[in-house]
């Protein structure tokens, strides 16, 4: 079924990519548009929210974050909710909240 | 009345950590240097908490001081799972050592009695003032027994509206308890706007969850101010589900628009005093305004709401307060405890950005709320609001509610997504 690959094609890159995501925004001194978007997600994806069940966005690369966002929205990965959160978002907003997650 | 300083005050108090006294002294500097900023926070709960824990987040050195008079904040959300009788008072209650211990905010045990714009003090009931470069207002709501005749604030220990959570939450848990088999549960649901558009409504089915297991021969019958209801498809489809005909919900033209509460008598009058219903317990949800101290400062409109910006939440009627949450007009975004803590961090942005000079940002966020219809059954509206022509406006073909007609197996996850949602976002709001 469409979900359970795409979950695990997206554990697989989230670990290969864990170490390098903050490096690419470590310079970066003003709070952006993206930040404050990532920010909001924040409320159900941290670490409490994770245990129980909802993921904790701090432990998945910001191109695994783009990718599941995109099939979220158009409707390639099932959901509950999510494809209604998604369809808010266009690609550059997805990317632009995406690489602020392991920097919290 | 001592016109306390900044230092007299925290001297006062015992506060004499280094953090804590580098803004002293160069408050009017300050409005120039985001770090050395001095910004105090009014009110603990969902809005305010986040607000000062994110103004921290955002600019680690800031002095952040949040002025809240309880000990611990009971969580509105999750209080009808107590009053359906399968949680517990202390898994929705949450306290401010984190916040003291963990993010280096100041939290002071007190109530704000005023606040003096022109020279940006806040007064305390205890006697003491704590100066401030920027406000932010959190104070959620109070509530307008004046509009309806025949009760009073008073009453509320008899017909209880567990509308602000906590010792209300609790008597009227136990007036269920003490109700016969048989008898009758009345709520008197509020006009537009108010505070958590579904939360009547699930209250009322768990209050059905909880009498189908124990006093299944009982009613409930909802008299309402309005002739329909946030996500009122979903309710009435799990209702008729799982509770039959148990729930009856009158809209306000139908009979539901209440004239009169006779306390004495226990009963509610509608319809030029030809419907008279009666209660066994009654749940009185009044009209809502913005909680008081914003009156007392002059921040609200006609209609007892704040208006802001709705780009950085700064009150039209000072440059340098800042008003959130429930006393908020926010336009699209409901007054919810996710709205709340969005906008927190929308003017921590802000805050942080005007300080260091820079233009603000348009932001945006999303919001979920979900209910329970049984404990296994949740059901969620859901919406990403932007910013955008002067207000805070849900993003077209985003959101929504639930899908109608589904499993209990869909129905189960967003179950437990709600309590997931808890435990995330409480995490989010008190460390
Ligand atoms: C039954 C029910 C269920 C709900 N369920 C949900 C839900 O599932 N999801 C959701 O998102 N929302 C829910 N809500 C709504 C949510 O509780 C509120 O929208 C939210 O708490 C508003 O946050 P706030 O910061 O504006 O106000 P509050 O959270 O009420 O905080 C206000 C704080 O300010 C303090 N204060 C007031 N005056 C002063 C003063 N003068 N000086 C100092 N401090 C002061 C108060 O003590 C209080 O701690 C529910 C509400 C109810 C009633």
């Amino acid at each position: 079924m469409k979900q359970s690959r795409l979950f695990v094609a997206g554990l697989v890159a989230s670990l290969a990519m864990a170490g390098t995501a903050s490096k690419a925004i470590a310079d970066n001194d003003e709070i952006t548009r993206g930040q404050l978007m990532a920010a909001s997600c924040k409320a159900c994806h941290n670490a409490a929210g994770a245990e129980k069940g909802v993921p904790d966005l701090a432990r998945i690369s910001p191109e695994v974050i783009q990718s599941q966002m995109r099939a979220f929205r158009d409707g390639d990965r099932d959901a509950t909710i999510m494809d209604r959160h998604a369809k808010g978002y266009t690609d550059e907003e997805i990317e632009a909240m995406s690489v602020y997650f392991s920097r919290f | 009345m001592h016109n306390f300083t900044r230092r007299h005050f925290l001297k006062a108090f015992g506060v004499t950590s280094a953090a804590a006294l580098t803004g002293i002294g160069c408050a009017p500097r300050a409005a120039r240097n985001g770090a050395k900023a001095h910004v105090v926070v009014v009110g603990g709960g969902s809005g305010g908490a986040t607000a000062a824990r994110y103004l921290k987040q955002f600019s680690p050195d800031m002095m952040v001081t949040l002025i809240e008079p309880n000990a611990t904040y009971v969580t509105c959300y999750g209080s009808n799972w107590v009053i359906g009788g399968f949680e517990s008072m202390d898994a929705i209650t949450h306290g401010y050592q984190n916040l003291r211990d963990r993010d280096g905010i100041d939290v002071i045990e007190d109530k704000v009695v005023g606040v003096d714009t022109d020279s940006r003090t806040v007064r305390l009931e205890s006697g003491g003032s704590v100066q401030y470069d920027k406000l932010v207002m959190s104070p959620g709501i109070d509530f307008k027994y004046d509009d309806m005749p025949g009760i009073d604030e008073a009453d509320a220990e008899r017909i209880p509206h567990a509308w602000k959570a906590g010792s209300q939450t609790e008597l009227l848990r136990s007036q269920l308890l003490e109700m016969p088999n048989g008898g009758v549960f009345v709520m008197v649901a509020p006009p537009n706007p108010f505070r958590c558009p579904p939360g009547p409504y699930e209250r009322v089915s768990l209050i059905a969850h909880y009498f189908k297991e124990h006093k299944p021969r009982s009613k409930i019958i909802v008299l309402d101010a309005k002739d329909n209801f946030s996500k009122q498809g979903l309710f009435e489809e799990g209702w008729a589900q799982h509770y039959g005909d148990m729930i009856e919900w009158r809209g306000a033209s139908d009979g539901g628009l209440v004239e009169e509460i006779d306390v004495g008598g226990m009963t509610a009058r509608s319809d030029s005093g030809f419907e008279r219903v009666r209660a066994d317990v009654m749940n009185f949800i009044p009209a809502q305004r913005a909680g008081q101290i914003v009156h007392d400062v002059g921040l609200t409109n006609d209609q007892g709401w704040v208006p802001v910006n709705q780009r950085t939440f700064k009150s039209e009627m000072d440059d340098n307060i800042y008003v959130l949450g429930d006393a908020s007009v926010a336009g699209a975004m409901p007054k919810s405890g996710h709205s709340a803590n969005n906008q927190g961090k929308i003017v921590a942005a802000a805050i942080v950005r005007e300080l260091m000079d820079q233009e603000p940002i348009d932001p945006s966020s999303a919001n979920t709320c979900y209910s329970l219809i049984t404990p296994e059954h949740g059901i969620s509206v859901a919406a990403v609001y932007k910013y955008q022509d002067g207000a805070q406006a849900g993003v077209e073909g985003s959101g929504g509610v639930s899908p109608s007609g589904e499993t209990s197996s869909f129905r189960r996850r967003e179950a437990e997504y709600t309590r997931a949602w808890y435990a995330g976002i409480t995490r989010d709001i008190w460390g």
